[in-house]
C-alpha cells in the first residue's frame, strides 16, 4: 500500500501537471484573443470616430465654400480684408443659425480628443508640451459660443506641435485653438468658432 | 549756450544724408553686392516708442541702404480694423515704405491670420513661405501653428534649397533667458533636428520683448528681437547661454551678409549701438547635402 502510493501520486501529479498546462495554455490563448480583439475593436472604433469627425468637418467646409465663399485674395486694402472677413462670418452664421456645441465634436468624438490629448500629455514629451502651453499667453475667461467671432484683441493660443501630431489633421482653412482648458475648432477666414470640446486639456494633477 | 543753439540750427540746415551721417554710427562693412536688411519684432503697438524706432531706422537706411525689413511677428497688436493697419504699420514706417523698402512678415500670437492677405506684408496669402535675396534664402515660419503639414513643408523646402545661407525666422524663440515667456521647448524639439540636418545658419525670433543673442547651439546662431514696439524691462532671469542681452529700451537690428560673413548691429531707440559683430558661415557636421 505504502509502496503503491508514490506511483499513484506520480501518475496523479503527471495528470495534474498536464491539466494545469492545458488550462494555462487555453487561458493564455483566450486572453490573447480577447486582448487582441479588444485592441482591434478599439482601433477600429478610433478609426470610425476619426472618420466621422473628418466627414463632419468636410461637410461644414463644403457648405461654407459653396454658399459663403472662400478666403479673399491678397490686397493692399485693409478695408477689403476686414469687410470680406465680416461678410464671410455673417453668411456662415446665416447658413448655420441652429449650430450648437457638439455638432462636430459629438460626445464620442469629444471623448476621443480628450483621450488623445491626455495620452500625449502623459507621454515622453508631456512636460515640454505643458511648458510650451505655459509660456504662450494662455487665454482664460473667454466664454465660448458656436458661431461667435473670435475676439481680435485676444492673443491666440494653439496646440503645440507635438499635440498637433496626435490630433486628426484639418484642412488648411481650419485650425485648432486652445481657450483655457477647451479645444476650439476655428475657421480662419471668417474668424469664427465652429465648435469646441469642453475640458479637453487636463490640468496637471489629473 | 549760444554756441549750442547755433550748432543745432546748423545741424537742422544740413542736407538729409549729412544729417543721417551725423546721427548714425554704422558698424557694418557696407560691401558691394551684399544683402542688407533690418529686423523688427513685436512692433505693432502704434505707440510713440514704435514711431521713434521707425524714425531711427529711416536715419540708418539713408546710410546703410537696406533693401527690406523682416518682421518677427506681433505686427499689429489689439484691434485689426483698417485704422489699426495704418496707425501700427503704415504711418510709423511710411518713410521706409515710400523709399521702396519691402517688409516680409511672419505671424505672432497677437496677429490676426488674415494679415497674410495684406500685400505690404508680402506673405502671398500664406502662413509660411520662403523668399530669396542674393545668396540667402529666408524661411518664414508660422510658429503659432506648427502642424504636420508645415513640418513636412519645412523639411522639403530646406532639402530643396540651394542657397548658400539659409535663415529661418518665426515668432516664438527656441532659446531664451526671458522671464515672461522663456523658450518654446516643444517647438525646439521639432525644429532643431531639421535645422541641424539641413544646415540652417541663423534663426531670428521675437515674442520676448527684449534683445538677446544666444550662444550658438549646434553651430546655429539664434537672435531674439522682440522690442521694436513693446518692451519688457529687466526681463532676464539668467544669463545662461547668453552672449548679449538688452532689456532697457526698444530697438531694431541691421544685418549685412557678404560672402562668408554675416554682420549684425543692434541699435536702441535712442541711437546707441548695443551689440555688433560678425559670424562666419558655418559648416554643419550633421547636415545632409542639399539637392543641387
Amino acid at each position: 500500500m505504502n509502496r503503491r502510493l508514490p506511483a499513484r501520486w506520480k501518475s496523479l501529479q503527471r495528470v495534474n501537471c498536464r491539466c494545469v498546462f492545458r488550462v494555462a495554455a487555453a487561458t493564455l490563448v483566450v486572453l490573447a484573443g480577447v486582448w487582441s480583439a479588444a485592441g482591434r475593436g478599439s482601433g477600429d472604433q478610433d478609426h470610425a470616430t476619426v472618420n466621422d469627425f473628418e466627414s463632419r468637418v468636410a461637410r461644414y467646409l463644403e457648405l461654407r465654400k459653396k454658399e459663403a465663399g472662400s478666403s479673399p485674395r491678397p490686397t493692399n486694402s485693409p478695408e477689403k480684408i476686414v469687410d470680406s472677413q465680416q461678410d464671410l462670418a455673417t453668411k456662415i452664421k446665416a447658413l448655420r443659425p441652429d449650430a450648437k456645441q457638439g455638432d462636430i465634436f459629438t460626445p464620442e468624438i469629444a471623448d476621443y480628443f480628450r483621450h488623445q490629448i491626455s495620452a500625449t500629455l502623459a507621454g515622453h514629451d508631456g512636460h515640454k508640451i505643458r511648458a510650451s502651453l505655459r509660456h504662450a499667453e494662455p487665454v482664460h475667461a473667454l466664454p465660448l459660443q458656436v458661431n461667435q467671432v473670435y475676439p481680435k484683441g485676444i492673443p491666440l493660443q494653439s496646440p503645440p506641435a507635438t499635440l498637433l501630431l496626435n490630433l486628426p489633421n484639418l484642412p488648411k482653412e481650419l485650425e485648432y485653438r486652445i481657450v483655457g482648458h477647451n479645444l476650439v475648432l476655428h475657421d480662419i477666414a471668417p474668424n469664427i468658432v465652429v465648435d469646441f470640446v469642453v475640458n479637453a486639456i487636463p490640468s496637471k494633477k489629473e | 549756450m549760444r554756441l549750442r543753439v547755433w550748432f543745432l540750427i546748423l545741424a537742422f540746415l544740413l542736407p538729409p544724408h549729412l544729417r543721417a551721417q551725423a546721427a548714425t554710427d554704422v558698424q557694418l562693412p557696407l560691401e558691394a553686392k551684399s544683402v542688407r536688411f533690418a529686423v523688427i519684432g513685436d512692433s505693432g503697438t502704434g505707440e510713440h516708442a514704435q514711431y521713434e524706432v521707425a524714425q531711427r531706422m529711416e536715419l540708418y537706411r539713408e546710410r546703410v541702404n537696406f533693401e527690406f525689413v523682416i518682421m518677427l511677428g506681433d505686427n499689429i497688436y489689439g484691434g485689426h480694423q483698417p485704422q489699426d493697419f495704418r496707425k501700427k504699420f503704415e504711418m510709423p514706417y511710411h518713410a521706409l515704405l515710400d523709399a521702396g523698402v519691402k517688409f516680409y512678415a511672419t505671424l505672432g500670437n497677437h496677429d490676426n491670420p488674415d494679415e497674410r492677405l495684406y500685400k505690404p506684408f508680402n506673405m502671398g496669402g500664406q502662413r509660411y513661405y520662403t523668399f530669396n535675396k542674393g545668396d540667402v534664402e529666408f524661411f518664414v515660419l508660422d510658429s503659432n501653428y506648427m502642424d504636420p503639414a508645415q513640418l513636412s513643408w519645412i523639411e522639403q523646402s530646406l532639402q530643396k534649397s540651394t542657397a548658400k545661407w539659409t535663415i529661418a525666422y518665426f515668432h516664438h524663440p527656441l532659446y531664451s533667458n526671458g522671464r515672461t515667456h522663456g523658450p518654446d521647448l516643444d517647438l525646439r524639439t521639432r525644429l532643431t533636428p531639421l535645422f541641424r540636418q539641413y544646415g540652417v545658419n541663423a534663426v531670428f525670433s521675437g515674442h520676448e520683448h527684449v534683445y538677446e543673442r544666444v550662444q550658438p547651439e549646434n553651430s546655429i546662431y539664434y537672435f531674439i528681437l522682440g522690442n521694436s514696439g513693446k518692451l519688457m524691462t529687466h526681463d532676464f532671469q539668467s544669463s545662461e547661454g547668453m552672449e548679449k542681452g538688452f532689456d532697457t529700451d526698444q530697438g531694431f537690428m541691421l544685418v549685412e551678409i557678404a560672402g562668408d560673413k554675416l554682420y549684425f548691429q543692434t541699435i536702441s531707440r535712442s541711437g546707441h549701438t548695443i551689440d555688433s559683430g560678425s559670424v562666419e558661415h558655418q559648416s554643419h557636421p550633421d547636415s545632409v547635402s542639399k539637392v543641387p
